[in-house]
């Protein structure tokens, strides 16, 4: 016997977290682009989805988020903090790979200083996590030694039925279930079967991949040219990756007042390394898109032991000239070291 | 022999005898759907060519990134009529030499794929001409048509709405083929003119800044409409601005190489009946 979360009873749920001052945010598709929004009715959500457009990251950290007041008069200078707004929230029919992917940034927020605005949502939010039981041709969790029902992250995780009437539900942390406390009433013990999880085949040799990056000669191999001819230099792989972090700090205003801001930033963009005298360190694309994968895959695992990728192939899925993480990998784990 | 042989064969004479460097075309992609673009530097990269109706983007920005011409050799590329006429655009704006560009024309129709004759942008002018004549006969697009019967109020809300879904990757920017500077107006930072933050403002200031940089010069090929990873229908921006700037000046962009930029070229004899 297992536990089983009802569809039909997912109304009541929102209701019940509602009353206890929890919202809920879930996969929705509005004005024609998909991501992770908030919901108040059961069917808002589209759990049809393989994953949502735009990854769960920016519910923990937002593509611009103020800092900072800051406002000059003549004898005196006044700031003031903006803080993380605090809300108790749940996001439910989280992907694996998206729940993977703030464990990945979770480290490299709390590295050198704790970024607040980072665990302050870490801490108020439940990730209630769907196991995919469809992938598309962009789907690459296995490569990266995920799986499609991976629990990385998630608090809670849900396989759908067979019949598709509900989920199995598996609580993994103490916050899942407190979560879970709320509508344990409204869960049912049945021997419903889970439906089979997505076959998602492995795309590359991991292994070999990381084993040539790491040799430092590669660094300037000709592959990083061939690889990259087409790239246009967009930002489109970085925001919608789950694991890409980098941020740029801007005041917005005058000398005497304003605001400042932390933006999403991307290696891909010319900008990003541009030094004040007008020399750019990484003057050419193919230098940038080296960047990124030496840093996924090189940088971070030597820094925190991790691969900086959960695997969701949103880079490839929506690149603008089909490139991606999985066509550089496949490539690159081919060469000889 | 098919077309697409027809041109694989082309493209090999072309590299085989030294007449350009380099054939930009399309590949095979990732899904059966999809097509890459494709750089041919030796006869053999010919047989990876693919040309069919899926061969969609627009490629002549490739010409003008990262100095591809600067060696003045030249290169040939596959182009749909709107590619030609950013080539004439390109060169009408002095970023590249039509002479440098040889062009491998081809259209779709549904299904069908078709051979247009000419290697050089001019050949094309005759073609284009026609192409101008029907370009107010353009297909009906039903969202389009409801944009433009909405209220200002209406439509400020629409795109507002739309806006706030960009996340300023400036994809729409870098796939285009008239997105050329060297440093971009939002990528000005000493000072920065424009907000980096997307915004509800931010991201207005972008995507005006766009629509009218744009104005008189996109050939609506649709790059950044498919380019953008959210969903923006940015092609009915710039494709009422393009029917504004034919309305008023006559003016369609690319038509030639010697055709003056309408935006940024003045008659001594204007009227000037505009400014107060």
């Amino acid at each position: 016997m297992t536990r089983i979360l009802f569809a039909d009873k997912l109304d009541n749920c929102l209701e019940r977290w509602r009353s206890a001052g929890i919202s809920v945010i879930g996969p929705v598709k509005k004005s024609n682009s998909s991501g992770y929004s908030a919901v108040t009715k059961a069917a808002e959500f589209d759990f049809n989805l393989v994953l949502p457009e735009r990854s769960i990251k920016e519910l923990f950290f937002p593509q611009s988020e103020p800092l900072m007041r800051y406002e000059i008069k003549k004898q005196e200078i006044n700031t003031s903090e903006f803080k993380a707004p605090t809300s108790e929230r749940i996001i439910f029919g989280v992907r694996p790979c998206d729940a993977a992917g703030l464990a990945i940034d979770d480290p490299l927020f709390g590295w050198d200083y704790q970024d607040e605005y980072w665990f302050q949502r870490r801490r108020e939010t439940v990730l209630v996590t769907i196991a995919c039981t469809k992938a598309d041709d962009f789907c690459m969790c296995t490569s990266l030694k995920l799986t499609p029902d991976s629990e990385k992250g998630s608090d809670i995780l849900l396989r759908p039925l067979e019949n598709n009437s509900g989920w199995q539900v598996e609580e993994l942390t103490d916050r899942g279930r407190e979560a879970f406390k709320i509508i344990a009433d409204l869960l049912q013990e049945s021997q419903e079967k889970a439906a089979p999880t997505a076959v998602v085949e492995e795309k590359f040799d991991l292994e070999a991949a990381l084993a040539w990056l790491k040799e430092p000669e590669n660094f300037e191999s000709h592959f990083w040219k061939e690889i990259s001819m087409r790239c246009i230099g967009c930002g489109s792989c970085t925001f919608l990756c789950p694991t890409c972090h980098c941020f740029d700090i801007q005041d917005e205003g005058d000398t005497y007042s304003g605001i400042r801001r932390k933006n999403w930033d991307s290696c891909s963009f010319a900008l990003f390394t541009m030094h004040t005298s007008g020399h750019n360190p990484r003057s050419t694309q193919s230098a940038r898109w080296r960047q990124r994968i030496m840093h996924k895959f090189n940088y971070f695992p030597g820094k925190f032991n991790l691969n900086s990728c959960s695997g969701c192939g949103r880079c490839s899925r929506q690149c603008p000239v089909d490139m991606g993480i999985t066509e550089t990998l496949q490539e690159l784990s081919k060469l000889l070291r | 022999m098919s077309i697409v042989e027809q041109y694989r064969t082309k493209v090999k004479e072309l590299l085989s005898s030294g007449q350009v460097k380099m054939v930009i075309g399309y590949g095979a992609g990732t899904t059966p759907d999809r097509r890459r673009p494709l750089f041919m530097r030796s006869p053999e990269d010919a047989d990876k060519m693919l040309l069919d109706n899926a061969c969609i983007a627009n490629l002549s920005g490739y010409l003008v990134s990262e100095g591809l011409l600067s060696d003045e050799k030249r290169v040939a590329i596959m182009l749909r009529p709107e590619g030609v006429r950013s080539i004439n655009i390109l060169a009408a704006e002095s970023q590249l030499k039509a002479e440098q560009i040889v062009i491998v024309g081809f259209d779709t129709a549904g299904e069908e794929l078709r051979a247009i004759e000419g290697s050089e942008a001019k050949d094309f002018c005759a073609l284009i001409d026609s192409l101008k004549e029907s370009a107010p006969l353009q297909a009906p697009d039903p969202l389009f048509e409801r944009i433009v019967q909405m209220s200002p109020q209406e439509r400020f809300n629409y795109w507002q709405e739309e806006f706030s879904k960009c996340i300023k990757c400036y994809a729409c920017r870098q796939s285009c083929p008239m997105c050329y500077c060297r440093r971009c107006i939002v990528d000005s930072n000493q000072p920065q003119w424009i907000n980096t933050s997307s915004h509800t403002l931010g991201n207005f200031e972008w995507n005006i800044v766009r629509a009218f940089h744009l104005a008189g010069r996109c050939v609506a090929c649709g790059n950044c409409d498919r380019s953008c990873p959210v969903n923006i229908p940015l092609r009915f921006i710039n494709r009422r601005m393009g029917m504004e700037v034919l309305e008023v000046f006559d003016h369609f962009p690319g038509m030639s190489e010697s055709q003056e930029p309408v935006l940024a070229s003045f008659k001594k004899d204007d009227p000037e009946t505009f400014i107060l």
